[in-house]
């Protein structure tokens, strides 16, 4: 039977083992002569109950990660555990995961309600089960008006709803996603990140998420795994991950990002000091491990810095507005601030909608070196 | 602007269809119209028609007049249609059997090994269907290709008497319009979505049921063309039956040629015709109902 209750009353499974488990996973394509490396050795935990979003720039494998646990694609080495299970070798049709794919893959020679019953027939539910669990479902994702329409039909929205539904109606252990909401348009895009995440919760099942779009990975998930070229960069928290990137890769591929490349000069014991272009010394917290010496980044957000009149100079460092994107609710300014440095730096419009600076304006830049982290260059 | 053009866009625009207009009426309505005609005329015993309107040759079809001129039921010519029914829809079904897989598997090619494997699948058009079917006769036939190494190798002790059997022209109306089966099935199923196949077999279906759930449902319409365009010249075919039947167990195609060719009687094989293509038209007419309700299902995406 479905069980889409919260999931403490639906799980009693021990917290943890986790729902899936990749074992250094390598995945190549086409032939041994010269293959194409699409997973180079990834091993990660996706926990039971947890919103997991596999995020990177496309190629970077997280699609074929995705594929590999639905079986649509066999890896060339290492193991997939589905809880206490391998499923590396067994046909997609054998592994309790669902998919909802990026088109939807909707049947268009079948209703909605057929559609979303078909999972449940070939597991062989019984007709008046498999009827009262459509109902559930296409309730859950407000499509059961809609049951009889065929899916063209239907909107692009109804039908990523449906294609959410036909997953989720034979409950899947894991639901697997794959960048559901990039054929919809922003307004949608928004309202059905929501709704996703609210769905996990309710439901209960595990949702293993595909994106290269990190606001959405930002807005919905508990974790998140950031790959590139084929292996895993970073996993954590978005909290985790929009912080404290562990690379300059991760740094610069979530959110806007200020770098600026320099050499270690002093450390004391919670602050490091380094070398900036020429002369300049920055100020940056001590994430340990560094000697002296070594070729670094500081990346430092561009949230994190506050642009104030000049004139406002106690511990601000001095600097000209060279660019600026105005961009509604804020306007990102490009400042530079001598001695071969740019940063660039948000302000919000005045309450009479003016910008507080304009091209050419002197300004006082002002960051903590609490805001400032280094990272390996 | 010429001034022999016609003034109105209306005129224009019927002058431009004029060519194919002209080209429908003399090869296809011009020949039906005498078709019709001659079915209602009386023999002529040296050949072509008399021109006393009779209705004697659909009489035919039906009865014959026995020694005191009575007329009495005749099911010869019936039993020889619904054998040619019979025959062209076993011929049908094995076109499907083994078509559909052939087209399947095209279509899993990589695009450029496609094109070359449909050419392929037409090369024996580039002959002569009569020396093709001669082809058949030699394997099948009495110390033919099946024959003698199974007799050599002492398998068999007698010939198999495969040829001038319903069998033989089966399998020769099958090689003979197989082609016709699988390039609309293939021409259905290359525009198949792959990825719902990969969906369905997400949702627990199994290879047969990923097959018979979703695939064959959505080639149908290539399928019953396929099935349309084998199903039909089977019918009207004669060589098949000719060569590989002896001529004897006679189809529709053949009694057809029969009569203009060796019996001379041109109103009958005219009637013959017309019940050839009024069972056509109804095949057809019911592929097309049954294709504008699947368009009305399927709405226009």
């Amino acid at each position: 039977m479905a069980c889409f209750k919260p999931a403490t009353t639906c799980f009693n499974m021990n917290e943890l083992i986790p729902a899936i488990t990749a074992n250094n996973v390598v995945k190549h394509y086409g032939g041994n002569t010269s293959p194409v490396i699409a997973l180079k050795n990834i091993s990660l935990e996706i926990r039971d109950n947890e919103f997991f979003t596999l995020l990177g720039p496309s190629g970077c494998g997280k699609t074929t990660l995705l594929r590999l646990i639905a079986g649509f694609e066999q890896v060339t080495d290492g193991e997939i555990m589905l809880f206490d299970d391998e499923i590396a070798n067994l046909e997609p049709n054998r592994r309790p995961v669902n998919t909802v794919f990026q088109h939807y893959a909707l049947f268009p020679h079948m209703t909605v309600g057929q559609n979303v019953a078909f999972g449940l027939e070939r597991l062989r539910k019984t007709r008046s089960e498999i009827e009262s669990t459509v109902d559930e479902v296409l309730t859950l994702v407000k499509m059961k008006h809609l049951a009889d329409r065929r899916p063209n039909q239907l909107s692009g929205g109804q039908q990523q709803r449906v294609a959410l539904a036909r997953a989720l109606a034979p409950s899947p252990k894991v639901l697997l996603l794959d960048e559901p909401l990039s054929a919809l348009d922003l307004k949608l895009r928004q309202a059905m990140r929501e709704e996703l995440k609210q769905l996990q919760k309710e439901t209960g099942i595990t949702f293993v998420f595909v994106t290269h779009d990190q606001e959405e990975a930002l807005a919905m998930s508990d974790r998140i795994a950031v790959m590139s070229e084929g292996e895993v960069q970073q996993i954590g928290a978005p909290t985790d991950i929009y912080e404290h990137p562990v690379n300059r890769f991760v740094a610069d591929f979530i959110g806007d990002t200020n770098f600026l490349d320099g050499e270690i000069v002093s450390i004391a014991d919670d602050l490091v000091t380094c070398r900036i272009g020429s002369e300049s010394l920055f100020e940056a917290e001590n994430s340990g491990g560094h000697t002296i010496g070594d070729q670094v980044s500081l990346f430092l957000r561009p949230e994190k810095i506050t642009l104030s009149p000049s004139n406002e100079t106690s511990g601000t460092r001095p600097g000209k507005v060279t660019n600026l994107v105005y961009l509604g609710n804020q306007a990102a300014y490009t400042v530079n601030m001598g001695d071969g440095i740019e940063m660039t730096a948000q302000a919000r419009p005045r309450e009479d909608g003016n910008l507080p600076f304009a091209i050419d304006d002197p300004v006082a830049v002002g960051f903590s070196a609490r805001a400032l982290r280094v990272l390996a260059q | 602007m010429s001034n022999w053009l016609p003034k109105s866009a209306a005129g224009r625009r019927w002058l431009g269809l004029a060519p194919s207009y002209v080209v429908i009426g003399i090869f296809m309505l011009v020949p039906m119209v005498i078709m019709g005609v001659f079915s209602f005329l009386e023999p002529n015993p040296y050949g072509g028609v008399k021109p006393v309107v009779s209705l004697d040759a659909y009489v035919k079809l039906f009865f014959e007049y026995d020694l005191e001129d009575n007329l009495v039921f005749n099911p010869g010519y019936i039993n020889i249609i619904f054998r040619s029914f019979q025959l062209s829809i076993g011929a049908t079904l094995l076109c499907l059997i083994f078509g559909f897989p052939v087209a399947y598997y095209i279509t899993l090619q990589p695009e450029n090994r496609r094109n070359f494997y449909i050419y392929l699948i037409t090369i024996p058009f580039w002959t002569n269907l009569l020396i093709r079917t001669f082809a058949w006769i030699i394997i099948l036939g009495r110390g033919g290709v099946i024959e003698t190494p199974l007799l050599a190798a002492g398998i068999i002790e007698d010939s198999l008497r495969m040829m001038y059997t319903d069998g033989a022209i089966a399998i020769g109306l099958t090689y003979s319009y197989l082609p016709l089966m699988v390039l609309p099935i293939y021409a259905s199923l290359e525009k198949l979505d792959f990825r719902l196949l990969e969906a369905a077999s997400d949702l627990y279906a199994s290879r047969l049921e990923v097959m018979t759930k979703v695939v064959i449902p959505l080639c149908k319409p290539g399928i019953i063309a396929g099935c349309i365009l084998v199903f039909i010249p089977c019918l009207g075919a004669f060589i098949a039956p000719n060569l590989l039947g002896g001529g004897k167990k006679l189809m529709l195609g053949s009694l057809v040629q029969f009569q203009f060719a060796s019996a001379r009687n041109w109103p009958f094989g005219a009637a013959l015709s017309m019940l050839l293509l009024s069972a056509v038209v109804i095949a057809l007419v019911f592929y097309a109902r049954a294709a504008r309700k699947r368009a009305v299902l399927e709405g226009s995406a």
